[in-house]
């Protein structure tokens, strides 16, 4: 199953929001969508979703137009969206329903999510007397019960302490192994660096990088050397205005070739006592920063 | 379809468990409940200290003339008509007459000159008082009859001519707009209270859902179309419901104290409405409450807050506003088939409420009704399917206030 974006345009009035937006996502895969906040993502979603349609493009499953009559949706939006007032099992039962689901089969599955999620005991209570992480729990069955293709996860770990973020973590790799399409959208990168195998990267309503995870952090340039050592100081000052302090206080040596690794790496093993000694790899963050930092 | 039905059954029960709906339903209930039965509890009351009339306090009035035979002969034909009295010749001068009056020996008291002239003494005049109106009459016939009597009459011959009855008979071709008018005005008043309050109902429901958040997963879960009638139709429902609950526990509780009533003409010209004339208010009711409310509902889904709803709202309440009033004004002129109104009566917008007042203060031909129907009914559908756009686009507009000609351009676009 592959869910694809080709060539979307989309303008509100005189403003341009999206510009020639191409992605695609394959099921048993996450799928990141990342961008600075009004970089055009919600409105990526909202197309993909069919809430409006787009001025020009397509959006295309395994390369046909997508029937939305067919293919069911999951969406937990970043906004979130239930009733503060109502009953949380009348509301839960209420969204599978108006997907398609039996009332019979939307109890059950609903039930089930409840209690995979250790959120039984608040069946019958009405959604605004649970804590906010408990809220955010919730928020995340209306995007599951139906059991989608495509599950759109929008923020899903913001607001969520550590143990519960593992439970989430836990529910989206189980609906990645089913083989669904998930998006995930977040700005917490280690997420999607734990999730995802492909990405996309908007800003300014263009996506400004796409394409495997693994291939991307490749293909970025190998010209960095982490350095570990005790002796920090030392080789700081040998290297002075060609290095950056890392995160954890280890030494990133710019090299001005990629041919110089070799010398470099030797040169510094045998004059310091060296702890590690790699080829610095960017982190998602590092990517993002550098595609989205200037707002196009 | 099917999803039109899950969120019709959905809202509906959203209004049957809602404590506020529920209250306000009863308190109706029980507000006509205390009306309707309010002669019978008076009636045990009543029966409890009716203690025997005799010795029973009445008011004095005194009756003073200089002519011994013209105050017995108003004495009697005034003890005839004020029974409310206890009627009295006095032979005393007028400042007496004023100090018994002062005092409160007596209530209030003529003075006459002649059966032509008289003063009315009283020390507070109420507002009601028609003593003067009734003595003028007696006065007037006892005048005539005397001045009949000397010119050769007998009393009785006198008396009979000036009381010869005249017969005459109405026959009505059209309807009776006395009998009409009063529940008329109720209908009237009842289409125009629940249309505006179930419309703002609606406004109100989807702007909540909107500010709540819920509608960014109800836009992705369900069709505008569905959400927009399914909310609309499900209030019109509970609407509906409340009306048959009111209506129908009046109407119970009349029968109960039926009785009671007696013939009570107002009671009785409400409760003998004719069953044709209810239907029709069925159908404008619904038609118009329709209309109205998927107007108020397109326009709760361009407020971001509640707050905004308010404002949102006021010029559709105008337009009703503005309906009823003309309406009303040719309703109290008693003529309901002015030009004015026979346009108002095929005007979507106001003829929920114009033609159902043609129909029950005038003669309206089946053919005009069915034309006001019909037009009614097809501009239900459009701004049903023009509000259910406006939704669409409405509801994801956050932040400042839409202006109009956004929406429009975002409506014909969608």
């Amino acid at each position: 199953m592959k869910l694809e974006l080709r060539n979307i345009d989309k303008s509100f009035g005189e403003n341009k929001v999206l510009k020639n937006v191409s992605i695609s996502a394959e099921g048993g895969k996450a799928f990141g969508l990342l961008g600075r906040n009004g970089a055009g993502k919600t409105t990526t979603i909202r197309i993909l979703m069919d809430v409006f349609p787009a001025d020009k493009g397509e959006v295309l499953l395994d390369e046909k137009p997508i029937d939305y009559d067919k293919v069911q949706f999951g969406y937990l939006p970043e906004e979130r969206g239930l009733y503060p007032k109502k009953k949380i099992i009348d509301q839960l039962v209420y969204f599978a329903e108006l997907k398609g689901v039996s009332h019979a089969k939307a109890v059950s599955a609903v039930d089930y999510w409840l209690d995979r999620l250790g959120m039984t005991e608040y069946r019958n209570k009405r959604l605004d007397t649970l804590s906010k992480g408990n809220q955010q729990k919730i928020q995340l069955i209306p995007a599951v019960a139906h059991d989608p293709q495509i599950v759109i996860l929008d923020e899903p770990f913001s607001g969520l302490d550590p143990v519960n973020a593992m439970l989430l973590k836990d529910v989206v790799k189980e609906v990645i192994r089913k083989g669904k399409i998930v998006f995930l959208s977040s700005h917490q990168m280690n997420y999607i660096e734990e999730f995802c195998d492909s990405i996309a990267i908007i800003n300014g309503g263009q996506v400004v990088l796409e394409g495997d995870l693994r291939d991307i952090k490749r293909n970025y340039p190998r010209n960095r050397l982490v350095v570990r050592s005790l002796q920090n100081e030392k080789i700081a000052r040998e290297y002075k205005g060609r290095f950056e302090w890392g995160e954890n206080g280890e030494i990133i040596i710019i090299l001005d070739t990629l041919e110089d690794k070799k010398r470099v790496m030797s040169e510094l093993t045998e004059t310091y006592d060296i702890d590690e000694i790699k080829v610095y790899e960017p982190s998602l963050n590092d990517i993002f920063v550098e595609y989205a930092e200037n707002q196009i | 379809m099917k999803q039109f039905c899950k969120i019709l059954k959905f809202e509906l029960k959203h209004y049957l468990t809602n404590k506020i709906f529920i209250g306000v339903t009863l308190i109706l209930v029980a507000v006509i409940a205390v009306v309707m039965f309010f002669p019978r509890i008076w009636g045990i009351f009543k029966k409890e200290d009716s203690t025997p009339d005799v010795g029973k306090y009445l008011p004095v009035m005194l009756v003073v003339s200089d002519a011994k035979e013209n105050s017995e002969a108003v004495k009697e034909a005034f003890a005839a008509v004020f029974t409310g009295y206890e009627v009295k010749v006095a032979d005393t001068d007028v400042e007496d007459v004023k100090d018994q009056i002062k005092s409160g020996e007596a209530e209030c008291a003529f003075v006459l000159n002649s059966l032509t002239s008289y003063t009315y003494y009283v020390n507070n005049l109420s507002m009601y008082d028609n003593n003067t109106a009734i003595a003028d009459e007696v006065l007037k016939s006892i005048y005539r009859i005397n001045a009949m009597v000397q010119g050769g009459f007998t009393p009785e011959e006198a008396s009979a001519i000036l009381t010869a009855p005249i017969e005459g008979r109405i026959e009505n071709l059209g309807i009776d707009q006395m009998q009409n008018f009063l529940y008329t005005y109720i209908m009237i008043l009842a289409l125009y209270m629940v249309i505006l309050l179930y419309g703002q109902m609606v406004a109100t429901n989807v702007a909540t859902e909107k500010s709540s958040r819920a509608m960014e997963l109800l836009i992705t879960s369900a069709k505008p179309t569905s959400m927009m009638f399914g909310k609309v139709i499900a209030t019109c429902f509970a609407g509906l419901l409340q009306i048959v609950v009111v209506f129908g526990s009046s109407i119970l509780f009349f029968n109960i104290n039926d009785d009671y009533w007696g013939d009570n003409p107002i009671v009785n010209s409400i409760f003998g409405m004719p069953i044709g004339l209810f239907v029709y208010m069925l159908i404008f009711f619904i038609l118009g409450y329709l209309i109205y409310s998927f107007m108020f509902g397109a326009v709760g889904s361009t407020a971001s807050k509640l707050e905004d709803i308010n404002t949102s709202v006021t010029l559709i309440a105008m337009m009703f506003v503005v309906s009823f009033l003309v309406v009303i004004v040719s309703m109290s002129s008693g003529n309901v088939d002015t030009v004015l109104t026979k346009v108002c009566s095929y005007i979507p917008f106001t003829s929920p409420i114009a033609m159902f007042t043609r129909i029950a203060m005038s003669t309206v031909s089946i053919y005009e009704i069915c034309a006001s129907i019909a037009i009614l009914i097809v501009s239900v559908i459009g701004i049903g399917v023009l509000s259910a756009k406006i939704y669409r686009v409405g509801v994801l507009l956050y932040g400042n206030k839409p202006k109009l000609g956004s929406i429009i351009k975002a409506v014909l676009k969608a």
